[in-house]
């Protein structure tokens, strides 16, 4: 969990591009928790995870809510994804659930952690066409750099 | 009775879902007024020696450019000081001792820039001075070219700042060559530019004017650079100017700062806060 934060703080929060976007790698952490993991105590790691966050982005509340959310969704999206739920153990990715059903579990995810931590933290609803493409990109962003990542863990 | 524990345990996951989300939203909010508790901010001691550490490797690669900086910002002081040896003279031979210029009461701390977001609508940079070198909240920041924000946090060790980009931040500043007063704004999208507005429709703004700092506020004299007129648009039906400056500081490669301290600073914002209140 360090080593997510560190790079998320030190590499990932300066990679702003153009100033419209930066990827939020580190809810790979919450994705990828087992599924050994009670509900509870995922919502509350969700919650620290995102509290780290925004410490460091002085965003206070905005990535702990989205975090929250995406620990919420989590369990409800893969048991309605995959038959053979029961069957599940340990960490959640490609190997366990197919890649097809990886990837769009990491799509719908990330999609609704940026939307929600982008609209909160511009907080208004002027520039609502900039605050929409920028969701639209970091969320692109996220979603391609955590799969390729899993592409390349596979190898 | 026993229902409703059932009911509860049922929905307990749900219901916890619920309360933390309200916590992360009460943060959000409350973060968003003025008052930052500065624990929970970059300016804390962790993370903000996290960033100091970061930030000792980082200025490793923007050597040269920060020595450019520093030969100009060498030139200017020169520049300052040859001015202040002539105003001296002056004043000797005027033999005009019952005179202290406000500026006497002004000096300058250098300060580190160790974090900077500028793709937000509220951005935040921390320095790595604090309440040690005296900072206090208000107080002004600028770099060679012009201004950077106002301090709006202080720790120990660290202060964060708010930049012009930040769309809460409002900086009363003036036309350099006529002397007209306006807010300038940020709209959010874009760092290098940054509106005036508030001036009326009769005032002659001609693309390439210096924006100044007014010095109506204690926070920065008169004076300071902030950046110049790129476009000047007066809308249908409106009776001001739509202005687009262009910042004076690039916020993208902001390395060494000075925060101006003022001894007069407090003195004049609790006798303003009394007509205020």
């Amino acid at each position: 969990m360090i080593i997510v934060v560190l790079l998320q703080v030190f590499l990932f929060n300066n990679l702003q591009m153009g100033g419209i976007c930066t990827p939020m790698v580190y809810i790979l952490f919450l994705i990828a928790l087992p599924k050994e993991v009670q509900r509870w105590q995922e919502l509350l790691i969700g919650a620290a995870l995102g509290f780290i966050i925004d410490c460091f982005t002085n965003t206070l509340g905005v990535n702990m809510s989205a975090c929250i959310l995406l620990c919420y969704l989590r369990p409800l999206l893969i048991k309605s994804m995959t038959q053979e739920y029961e069957r599940l153990n340990g960490e959640i990715n490609s190997d366990s659930l197919g890649f097809g059903v990886y990837a769009k579990l990491v799509t719908i995810l990330t999609f609704a952690h940026h939307t929600t931590a982008i609209l909160l933290e511009s907080f208004t609803t002027s520039h609502l066409w900039l605050t929409l493409i920028q969701i639209v990109i970091s969320s692109a962003l996220t979603i391609l750099l955590l799969l390729g990542y899993e592409l390349l863990r596979k190898r | 009775m026993r229902n409703l524990l059932q009911l509860l345990s049922k929905y307990s996951i749900l219901l916890m879902f619920v309360a933390l989300e309200i916590v992360s939203l009460i943060l959000v909010v409350r973060n968003n007024e003025y008052q930052r508790n500065a624990f929970f901010t970059s300016a804390n001691v962790i993370a903000g020696w996290n960033y100091s550490v970061y930030a000792y490797f980082a200025q490793y690669f923007n050597l040269r450019e920060e020595n450019r900086l520093l030969q100009e910002e060498n030139i200017q002081l020169q520049n300052q000081l040859l001015t202040a040896k002539n105003e001296l003279q002056r004043v000797i031979e005027k033999k005009d001792s019952g005179y202290v210029s406000a500026e006497l009461n002004k000096h300058y701390i250098s300060a580190r820039v160790i974090n900077i977001s500028s793709s937000k609508r509220h951005n935040y940079l921390t320095i790595n001075r604090g309440e040690r070198d005296s900072l206090k909240k208000d107080m002004g920041v600028i770099n060679c070219y012009g201004v950077v924000g106002i301090i709006n946090n202080t720790s120990r060790q660290f202060a964060t700042v708010i930049p012009i980009i930040n769309t809460s931040m409002q900086l009363s500043c003036k036309i350099k060559n006529n002397d007209a007063c306006g807010p300038l704004v940020w709209n959010g999208k874009n760092y290098r530019y940054a509106n005036l507005t508030d001036i009326a429709k009769h005032i002659t703004v001609n693309q390439g004017d210096t924006i100044v700092t007014s010095g109506f506020t204690p926070t920065f004299p008169e004076g300071i650079m902030v950046g110049v007129v790129e476009e000047v648009s007066t809308p249908q039906g409106s009776s001001y100017h739509s202005i687009k400056v262009r910042l004076a500081a690039d916020y993208k490669s902001l390395g060494y700062v000075s925060v101006i301290a003022d001894r007069n600073l407090e003195e004049q914002k609790k006798l303003e806060g009394e007509y205020m209140d």
